[in-house]
């Protein structure tokens, strides 16, 4: 489960260009399941989603981790849960590595190398062997069904290629957690449909999917478990799907 | 442990992809790199050996050379000097040297005569250096004309020529008999062009030399550390013209270097983004960047430097020989012995290597601490 409490994300702190991009956000996040952030442009779903994934620190407020293994020696004793908004930075790159799985929008892989090394990238620096996340790196393009393209570059591949190429690069290091930031934004509405069936079996396997999307191929699909509306920076509606 | 030698081999393997991807710029990047360590290190290593030649030769010299002073120019010792120099005490030997320099006009090279006892040359004979028999044309039996200083032919069968191996001291050396020595220069007799003095205490030089200067007030005694030290001095300065040449290379270098090396395109910042975004740490794309400017510089200094070694000890310097050797017609053909100045090679590695890695890192270092959701905002 993820816990917000109070969130405010503010960029330019006491200048005349201040903004809030997420204001005072307090909000729960059940574990297993597909949570979807819907929310014109400007509205902080990316925002939010970045201080999820401990890739930027609220300006106030705070958000723990509960149940989520996490290797640092911060656990909250009895509660099982992790303030990450406080945590070092080497301990916020550990779980960023460890817990979450991140697809962007442009999906932000590497021209020039390989569809294989991009998808093995995430791993390289967490120390484990290298035959190791070869073989799950493997296994994922095998899961799918891109294996045939492991070793070619990615700058060849097609719009839902790089799509599953990045999807395979967000669950190499066996993430609890995958966060995508507008994922459909440059599919087309079959690609889109295949994305959420891929999500859909992502949740199968228990883990728990965060979405920021504007579009209803995503936020009316069936497979969502709960819908977080967004505008000017706070949460306008949260309701469950179920 | 494990774990982190695990992450250096990871990233380092990464590294070698991505630099197979700028293919084009990192292949001429390493191979001017190559160029300048390779020409840097044959120098070292040239200089290095030349000397040591030098001290290995001078080994042999006698421990002080006595000359004669006339108007401030050397002029000839008269045989009465050595005599009354073996006297002194300390001085085991003394011994009246004739030599001098013979113009060849027909190939413009300068020879040097020697005269040598009865086992060097017979009286109409010569021993004779091996490019000296390569440039007049010569086998043993033949005859080398010389004309005198009279203008008179002087005839000499060549008794023997000097192995190769002989060529740094003998490359344009001919022995004479003392006999054909004076009738070829028409040098009186009773002199000599020098002493060379031998001395049992190598301490007590300086006190023979300054008994010597005070019995005969127009001699100049010359210690063998001080030819030492003037070889020493002179292949130091001749290394020093030729770097100076090289300086203009190697300024050219340091500034492509440097541009290819600090310039982050908008494609490389991306992609730093891109790493952090994924849970690469800011020291994790230092390390990418560390392991990039290892692999060329340490790449090229290696390849660099074994190339030199090659290209002096094996081939013996083409490119440096004339500068370095000296300028004559007549030039020594022999191999170095291999000499490696350890200080010399590190003192390259910290002016290459080290500041080549540390341009490649610095620059990154602002482009790796973005945070991580500028990735997100692409």
């Amino acid at each position: 489960m993820i816990e917000l409490s109070g969130i405010t994300k503010s960029f330019n702190d006491g200048k005349p260009n201040q903004f809030t991009a997420v204001d005072n956000v307090t909000l729960t996040i059940n574990p297993g399941q597909i949570t979807v952030f819907k929310g014109p442009s400007g509205s902080g779903k990316t925002s939010l989603l970045t201080m999820i994934g401990c890739m930027a620190r609220p300006t106030s407020g705070r958000i723990f981790l509960h149940g989520v293994p996490a290797a640092v020696p911060f656990q909250l004793e009895g509660v099982g849960a992790v303030e990450i908004t406080s945590l070092p930075e080497r301990f916020l790159n550990d779980i960023r590595r460890s817990t979450f799985g991140f697809i962007f929008q442009q999906f932000n892989l590497v021209k020039g190398i390989s569809v294989l090394e991009n998808v093995m990238l995430p791993a390289y620096p967490t120390g484990e062997g290298r035959a190791l996340f070869r073989a799950r790196a493997l296994d994922l393009l095998e899961q799918f069904g891109i294996s045939r393209l492991a070793g070619q570059r990615v700058e060849l591949l097609s719009g839902g290629e790089l799509q599953r190429v990045a999807i395979a690069r967000a669950l190499i290091n066996y993430p609890a957690i995958i966060i995508a930031d507008e994922p459909t934004a440059h599919l087309d509405s079959k690609l889109s449909q295949e994305f959420m069936v891929i999500v859909g079996r992502l949740k199968g396997e228990g883990k728990s999917v965060l979405i920021a999307s504007h579009d209803p191929i995503v936020f009316d699909s069936p497979l969502i478990d709960a819908l977080v509306e967004m505008r000017d920076g706070t949460v306008v509606a949260n309701r469950s799907c179920r | 442990m494990k774990r982190a030698v695990e992450r250096h081999l990871n990233i380092l393997e990464f590294t070698l992809a991505s630099l197979l991807r700028r293919r084009g710029k990192n292949l001429s990047l390493l191979l001017i790199y190559l160029l300048v360590i390779f020409m840097l290190a044959s120098l070292v290593f040239f200089v290095s050996a030349l000397k040591r030649e030098a001290a290995i030769i001078l080994n042999d010299a006698p421990d002080m050379v006595v000359q004669r002073l006339m108007a401030g120019r050397q002029d000839l010792v008269p045989d009465g000097y050595a005599a009354e120099i073996a006297r002194i005490r300390g001085v085991t030997a003394v011994r009246p040297r004739l030599w001098g320099y013979y113009y060849d006009a027909l190939n413009g090279a300068n020879y040097t005569i020697m005269a040598g006892d009865d086992a060097a040359a017979q009286p109409g004979q010569a021993s004779i250096g091996a490019r000296v028999a390569q440039a007049r044309n010569l086998e043993v039996g033949d005859l080398l004309p010389l004309i005198s200083y009279d203008k008179a032919p002087v005839m000499l069968e060549i008794g023997s020529i000097f192995p190769n191996e002989s060529d740094l001291v003998a490359a344009d050396l001919i022995v004479v008999s003392p006999a054909d020595f004076l009738q070829l220069f028409n040098f009186p007799a009773g002199q000599a062009t020098d002493l060379a003095v031998m001395v049992r205490n190598p301490k007590e030089l300086p006190t023979v030399a300054a008994k010597i200067v005070s019995q005969f007030p127009d001699s100049r005694p010359v210690l063998k550390s001080e030819i030492q030290r003037t070889y020493q001095s002179i292949f130091d300065w001749r290394g020093g013209m030729t770097l100076m040449v090289l300086a203009a290379a190697l300024l050219s270098f340091i500034i492509f270097a440097w541009d290819k090396a600090t310039g982050l395109s908008a494609e490389e910042r991306k992609e730093i983004g891109i790493l952090k975004s994924i849970g690469w740490e800011t020291s994790d794309v230092l390390l990418l960047k560390f392991w990039e400017g290892i692999v060329i510089s340490l790449t090229a200094f290696l390849l660099g430097v074994v190339l030199a070694y090659g290209h002096v000890f094996f081939l013996s310097a083409p490119l440096f020989a004339q500068a370095l050797k000296g300028w004559s017609v007549i030039y020594p053909r022999f191999q170095l012995v291999p000499v490696v100045d350890a200080y010399q090679l590190a003192v390259l590695f910290f002016l290459t290597v080290v500041p080549y890695t540390i341009a490649t890192v610095i620059p990154c270092w602002r482009a790796a601490t973005i945070d991580p959701d500028a990735a997100m905002r692409y």
